[in-house]
């Protein structure tokens, strides 16, 4: 233990000896790693996020369609599922999306009742407070959208419905443990969500359903297309795996497309490391005079190659931790998001996964320190003659 | 006590410490073989101190390195303290070097970018790195070369003569009986010069073996040289 200690010693004095080379290689491997790693930590926070948004999504969503496209369902039509074996509850859900000129991008405008404004929202509460019932000016702005838009408790928010103004009060903010839920909503009342979006008394924007066992879930569903002709059922588990499948494939997808480039840099590497210069190769001849076996001298070069890797792995694994988390990922989210562009903003929360990071630490550093053995052996293995040739 | 008269000393005699016999060391060159020692044989006594002097290109580094078992002979035997090398397993070759032979070679000197101290702890790296008591030791004899004020200095700013005086002081902290240096006089003025003679002639005295490769006259013709031995085109003449 106390050899290898002492060999590391060495090997790090002499990564910084060979400073600009160890130094170019190390940046060469960051690169790569931080490409790698910004799309693994940003598919994991996106999965994060989309995982947390289907946990807060009803077991079935029941939408009207016509001509392909969804459209507001009669509330009457919650009386007909209420009763349904499995069926825990049903909603009338009024919300749909408002674009707002100022932002250039859409608000999702929730209405909630006043026992939902009262009650469900009021843990989630951040700042200042719920709407009082009756007060149809109030309204509660998730936290992400106000932090986008500097928006208080006490501000006003300006909407623009039918070429007129309505105004609302921004009374609180809330948070929701996906970003995706707290970005672009604001929670209104019922009938100022009617007003906003144009929905008329007696109408909805779809059924939320909530059942006592979500394996009833495809019998309900069967149901409900039987029931009411026209309609699109969206099952939470299908839109899980659909989530699941979209992310995993795009990812999977540039991860694929960055192998080249870590094969490419691999090569790059065992032609620096295999090209043995004149002063390494007087420096070993020196080791080998001086009593360093061919052991000695192979762990050191190896030990060498290790602290470039690693170092260079874990740079790459904070600069791609940061790019994506503080700079949030401008060019490789869209890419991964594809309609990212709608939202005013949706801030990423930090979510390492010390097991994958470690995996892709070993899945570079590893083979890194495989391609710099052999020319670590060969320089080991100079014969100290060799190194003196020329001096007799 | 010095001449040519006792260069080819029997192989056999109980006080040799190192020896070689009929040595020859070839390298190719292209298509051209080169012969750098061609048919040495040699014997040296314990606790004696010996030069080895001819011009550049005479094998006096190749032959240096083949009596300390760092060269491998293309043909003939090496052997230190009785042990032949030629036959050792490269493991059992370096460990027999680390115990027994201290290099110091003009052209294998000190590793840049590495201070003084750090050079001369060097060879106890494998061994584990450098206790306080090793580096009290090579602090003296860094003191004994006149180096002690420089322990800190990178090498690239230490003169030629205090890096050779180093490399010297490094061949000495593992404490070998054995001490083979190439030029040791070398890069120095005439007071440097004879202050490494004067050492050198102190190790014999502690009963080391120690051989140079020079063309220092200074050194050659010192009286206090028990042996020395010329060498042209490969050859003791």
């Amino acid at each position: 233990m106390r050899r290898a200690l002492a060999i590391l010693d060495y090997a790090l004095g002499a990564t910084r000896r060979r400073g600009g080379r160890n130094l170019a290689i190390a940046l060469g491997l960051a690169f790569v790693v931080g490409l790698v790693s910004a799309v693994l930590l940003l598919t994991g926070a996106l999965e994060r996020e989309f995982a947390l948004s289907v946990d807060a999504t009803p077991d079935l969503v029941v939408q009207r369609v016509i001509a392909g496209r969804p459209a507001l369902i009669e509330v009457d039509s919650v009386e007909r599922l209420r009763g349904l074996p499995a069926v825990r509850s049903v909603r009338a859900r009024v919300w749909g999306y408002l674009f707002v000129p100022s932002l250039e991008a859409n608000v999702t405008i929730v209405g909630a009742s006043p026992g939902e404004l009262g009650d469900t929202l009021t843990d989630s509460i951040v700042e200042g407070r719920r709407p009082r019932p009756g007060a149809e000016r109030e309204c509660i702005a998730g936290d992400a959208l106000a932090r986008h838009l500097g928006l208080r408790p006490g501000d006003g928010i300006a909407l623009p419905v039918h070429g007129e103004i309505r105004v609302l009060d921004a009374v609180g903010l809330f948070h929701a443990e996906s970003a995706l839920h707290s970005a672009d909503v604001l929670v209104v009342s019922e009938a100022m969500a009617r007003d906003l979006l144009s929905v008329p008394e007696g109408q909805a924007t779809d059924l939320a359903i909530r059942l006592t066992t979500p394996d009833e879930a495809g019998v309900v569903a069967n149901h409900a297309e039987i029931a009411f002709g026209q309609v699109r059922v969206l099952d939470k588990r299908l839109l899980a795996r659909t989530y699941e499948l979209t992310f995993g494939g795009r990812s999977g997808l540039s991860a694929i497309m960055l192998l080249p480039a870590l094969a490419a840099f691999l090569l790059l590497a065992w032609e620096r490391l295999t090209g043995l210069g004149g002063v390494e190769r007087r420096e070993i001849g020196v080791l080998k005079a001086i009593g360093w076996s061919t052991s000695d001298v192979l762990l050191a070069r190896v030990m060498e190659s290790g602290l470039v890797a690693l170092g260079g792995a874990l740079f790459g694994l904070l600069a791609g931790y940061l790019y994506v988390f503080h700079l949030g990922a401008p060019g490789l989210r869209a890419a991964l998001l594809g309609w990212s562009t709608l939202y005013p903003e949706l801030v990423l929360v930090p979510n390492a996964d010390l097991g994958q990071a470690a995996a892709l630490l070993g899945a570079v550093v590893v083979p890194f320190i495989a391609v710099s053995l052999v020319p670590a052996w060969r320089a080991a293995v100079v014969d100290p003659d060799e190194a003196m040739r020329g001096t007799t | 006590m010095s001449g040519d008269d006792e260069r080819t000393e029997s192989p056999e005699s109980t006080d040799e410490v190192l020896g070689v016999s009929e040595v020859f060391k070839r390298y190719r060159d292209g298509d051209a073989t080169v012969e750098a020692v061609a048919g040495v044989t040699l014997s040296l006594p314990r606790a004696s101190l010996n030069v080895l002097v001819g011009p550049s290109g005479a094998g006096k580094t190749t032959l240096l390195g083949m009596l300390g078992g760092l060269v491998l002979p293309t043909s003939g035997d090496a052997r230190i303290d009785g042990v032949s090398v030629v036959h050792l397993r490269d493991h059992h070759r370096t460990a027999l070097r680390r115990t027994k032979v201290g290099f110091a070679f003009q052209d294998l000197a000190l590793i840049q970018g590495m201070t003084l101290l750090e050079n001369v702890l060097l060879p106890l790296t494998p061994r584990g790195g450098a206790r306080k008591e090793d580096v009290t030791r090579a602090e003296a004899l860094l003191e004994r070369f006149g180096l002690l004020d420089k322990r800190d200095r990178r090498v690239e700013r230490l003169s030629g003569g205090e890096r050779q005086r180093g490399a010297i002081a490094r061949t000495l902290v593992l404490e070998p009986p054995i001490l083979l240096l190439d030029e040791p006089t070398a890069h120095l003025d005439s007071e440097n010069a004879a202050a490494i003679v004067d050492a050198l002639v102190e190790l014999r005295d502690d009963g080391k073996t120690v051989v140079a490769a020079t063309h220092d006259a200074r050194l050659a013709e010192d009286g206090r040289v028990d042996r020395s031995l010329t060498m042209r085109d490969g050859r003791l003449c």
